[in-house]
């Protein structure tokens, strides 16, 4: 490793309500991989948008190769040798690869016309430079996204990248498409000398990777380790604040009869197109069915269609042997279905409404809560959120907080402690974990399994393969709206398990499912 | 229970008294402009508003349209859906009102005045229920046809003033007058005070007890707020827009019988200065509170019979007030922005202090 190439000096950036940033110093060295990890709302996205140029700091200074600058916008970053891959891709997807590649600096004919030729020649050449396959004449949404990850570090390599900021790059991709990334990272730092900025919250990517890791924790940098020295415990505490307690789940219940039973499910998705096609699957009471796909195959519709928030196109849904396809979002929970959707802003709550508006829906016009159904009865309503508030630790000074001026992880709490509390047989819960902290996320797990150990049927999707696989009995895999595998969990490894979800291999049929 | 006010409503009540401070000092540069002085300006629009009781009068007889057409707006806006179209179906409402006054002359006076509320609640609620209708079927925006529709029910009831159902005397744009036993009595000689009042009250009240204290005001507010979240819940979204929707409309049309049996004895073109876009002011400003509507309808009404007597004892036009009433508006739409802005000085204040202790 070489000497400091970039060096940050007491970076402060402050927010409205929140300093982001609270005089960070940091060095990353030339030809080093450097792992920045750290909680929600650490500062770390901040950090690097300073970086690069798209944010200014209120106090402290850059130093490229012992030199003070001022990075003023991406321009200038992208000329010193940065450059940053964003964990939202930009690329155009009606355009080609090299098209995409070339894009801002385009090669021209007679200084007008875009040389569409001499774009694929440039794409080729940084293949075969960057040993990074990707095919130059696919339009951008063709292809799969590990391939547009390779795309956005060739078109900032392209640029003349010799830093290069990756943020959550593996939050998208199969465990296949990962290790393929951290090879083709440390072929580009042994092999062509390049220094990589690897943003995370997975701490077996950063003791797989990582040479050095930085931790942030409430905009402060807490410290830098070499990677060697550390273990995923001790960065967790640093991440935390606090030890972390992972206790054993334990399973004290044995599964009884199926309770919910999906045959031959179809829907579409927003844009008309078959999502799901023709999906079968049952979960047992007492069973924790985990659903395993990379994102965008089909797991939302199949949620939705589940929970009456999306037509069916055919096909039955079995709850106690009653049809509820086609029934009302209201008769489906009436029959008894809660759901912790996937995106709590959008659909679990209402963030401007406060904490016992959010935690009384579906309570809304029951009795106690409503008179006859009618008027609403305070009190009660009060009573059951205290109650709930407790049960879940919710960390909130009163319940008439509004909703927005939580966390995530104490949103996600009332999102969970209001479904759980319906006390439903049929739990339907869509990642229950994203954009919570560690902490939460402990608790969160432990509420899902001593749920299913009451017996409660729980259909569980997520795409962090770590939760299906410490929470799941059972795991499916769903690839373009079909199932491909069901193993008992145990049966199969990650690895494997990444082949199904890619549909690169398929269960004939799937028998007992 | 005690009230407690969260954060973010102290801080709007602050913003909405500084925006109206500083639209009443701004009003006061504009008179002071004008030549004249803006503390006799001033007295003399209170004095207008308050001094007496005929100004009283004509003060709260003024907030009885504002309140109902600020309540029709804030139910409308509460629950997503908006509802422009307020001022169609005050007409339309006047006009079902003055119909049955003139049609069915012989109930006894009291039946014959819940009729001619009924008709115009009935014909302004389903007037609204078409654009409802058009929005959650056909997912056409209702602030457009709301807003043309307003000019559809304007022009139809001209029409009708002025050919079917013309007064039988004179051409004056108007019906013939309302059966005597339906006319609302007056409660203060000289002014159009009248019963009204308690009715629109009692109205007023239970559109409260609606918003704020039943299972249907909370599916309203969630729809308005987050209708995906609603519908997760189990709300109907799509229906309880209609229903919002109808209820706006049926007070509006309400706002309008009471003009025709308490203020004119008849239905006239022009019946209404404007009051369900004067409603929809006042819904804005309080953020479709009902609570903050009333409030607000009484300010509404006491600048606007205030800038009478104004205009009358000093030469200060009487528009002075629309000035004042748009820059509270203004002032209230860029609460969010001023807030951010204000707040980043701060924070920046705060951050250069704390750097400078270093």
């Amino acid at each position: 490793m070489g000497q400091d190439m970039i060096e940050l000096k007491g970076v402060t950036k402050q927010f409205p309500g929140v300093l982001a940033n609270d005089a960070i110093d940091l060095s990353i060295e030339e030809g080093e991989i450097h792992a920045i990890v750290g909680e929600n709302g650490a500062g770390k996205s901040t950090l690097m948008k300073i970086l690069y140029g798209l944010q200014q700091p209120d106090k402290g200074e850059i130093f490229f190769r012992g030199k003070a600058v001022k990075i003023s916008n991406p321009s200038v970053a992208i000329n010193m040798g940065i450059g940053m891959v964003h964990q939202h891709f930009m690329l155009l997807p009606s355009f080609t690869v090299a098209e995409n590649i070339v894009l801002g600096i385009e090669p021209r004919k007679r200084s007008i016309f875009m040389d569409y030729k001499k774009a694929v020649e440039i794409t080729q050449d940084l293949v075969r430079t960057y040993g990074l396959k990707v095919e130059p004449q696919l339009k951008v949404r063709d292809v799969s996204v590990g391939i547009q990850q390779r795309i956005e570090i060739l078109k900032a390599l392209h640029k003349g990248a010799d830093i290069l900021i990756l943020d959550e790059p593996t939050a998208v991709l199969t465990p296949q498409e990962t290790e393929e990334l951290f090879v083709v990272i440390r072929k580009l730092v042994k092999e062509l000398n390049k220094t990589v900025i690897i943003i995370t919250h997975k701490l077996q990517e950063v003791m797989a990777l990582s040479h050095r890791v930085s931790v942030m924790r409430q905009g402060k940098l807490i410290g830098t380790l070499e990677t060697k020295d550390a273990s995923e415990q001790i960065i967790a505490e640093m991440m935390v604040g606090r030890e972390v307690l992972l206790e054993p789940l334990e399973k004290t219940t044995v599964e009884g009869k199926t309770i919910l039973e999906v045959n031959h499910l179809k829907s579409r998705d927003n844009r008309g197109l078959l999502a799901l096609r023709g999906v079968n699957l049952h979960v047992k009471e007492g069973e924790i069915l985990g659903i395993a796909g990379v994102e965008g195959n089909g797991q939302s519709e199949l949620v939705e269609a589940l929970t009456g928030l999306r037509e069916i196109e055919s096909g039955e849904v079995m709850v106690f042997s009653k049809n509820l396809a086609g029934k009302s979002p209201r008769e489906i929970r009436e029959s008894g279905i809660a759901h912790v959707p996937e995106d709590r802003l959008i659909t679990g709550l209402s963030k401007d409404a406060t904490i016992t508006e959010n935690m009384m829906m579906g309570l809304h016009d029951q009795e106690p809560y409503a008179k006859k159904g009618i008027h609403t009865n305070k009190q009660t309503i009060r009573q059951r959120v205290e109650t709930l508030i407790k049960k879940f630790d919710v960390r909130t000074p009163s319940q008439d907080v509004l909703v927005e001026n939580l966390s995530g992880g104490n949103m996600q709490k009332i999102v969970i402690a209001r479904e759980f509390a319906f006390d439903t047989p049929i739990l339907i819960i869509s990642q229950p974990t994203r954009g919570v902290d560690i902490g939460a996320i402990e608790f969160i797990h432990q509420q899902i399994v001593e749920k299913r150990n009451e017996g409660c049927a729980i259909l569980l999707i997520s795409a962090e393969l770590d939760e299906l696989f410490r929470l799941s009995d059972r795991i499916i895999t769903v690839y373009e709206g079909e199932l491909t595998g069901t193993f008992n969990n145990g049966e199969i490894s990650k690895k494997e398990i990444g082949l199904y979800m890619t549909g690169k291999r398929k269960l004939s049929k799937e028998g007992g499912a | 229970m005690k009230k407690v006010f969260n954060k973010k409503d102290m801080e709007y009540l602050i913003s909405l008294f500084l925006s109206i401070v500083v639209a009443l000092i701004i009003g006061g540069f504009i008179m002071m402009a004008n030549g004249s002085s803006p503390f006799e300006g001033y007295r003399a629009l209170i004095r207008g508003a308050f001094g007496s009781q005929y100004s009283l009068a004509n003060t709260f007889g003024r907030t009885v349209p504002l309140i109902l057409t600020g309540l029709a707006a804030a139910i409308s806006f509460r629950s997503g859906i908006y509802n422009i179209g307020g001022e169609g179906q005050l007409y339309l409402g006047a006009f079902a009102a003055a119909y049955v006054g003139i049609t069915f002359t012989s109930l006894p006076g009291p039946v014959g005045i819940l009729l001619a509320i009924i008709a115009g609640a009935v014909v302004g609620g389903m007037y609204a229920f078409i654009p409802a209708l058009l929005k959650v079927r056909y997912k056409i925006d209702e602030v457009i046809t709301t807003i043309m529709l307003n000019t559809v029910a304007i022009l139809l009831t001209d029409y009708l003033v002025n050919y079917p159902f013309a007064a039988s005397q004179g051409k004056m744009g108007g019906t013939d007058m309302v059966e005597g036993s339906y006319r609302l009595t007056r409660l203060v000689p000289l002014s159009t005070f009248n019963t009204s009042i308690f009715m629109m009250s009692f109205i007023a009240l239970t559109i409260y007890y609606i918003m704020q204290k039943t299972s249907a005001g909370y599916k309203f507010k969630m729809v308005g707020q987050n209708s995906s979240f609603a519908n997760y819940g189990g709300i109907d979204a799509k229906k309880q827009m209609i229903i919002a929707m109808i209820i706006s409309g049926g007070l509006c049309g309400i706002a309008g019988v009471f003009e025709v049996l308490g203020t004119h004895y008849r239905f006239l073109q022009n019946i209404s200065p404007e009051y369900a876009f004067d409603g929809l002011l006042i819904a804005l400003i309080v953020k479709s509170n009902p609570i903050g509507v009333v409030f607000m309808a009484i300010f509404f009404a006491a600048l606007k019979t205030g800038s009478i007597t104004m205009e009358n004892t000093t030469s200060i036009p009487s528009e002075l007030v629309l000035v004042i009433q748009s820059i509270i508006i203004l002032f209230i739409a860029g609460e969010a922005g001023f807030k951010g802005m204000f707040k980043n000085f701060l924070m920046k204040r705060k951050l250069q202090q704390k750097v400078g202790e270093e």
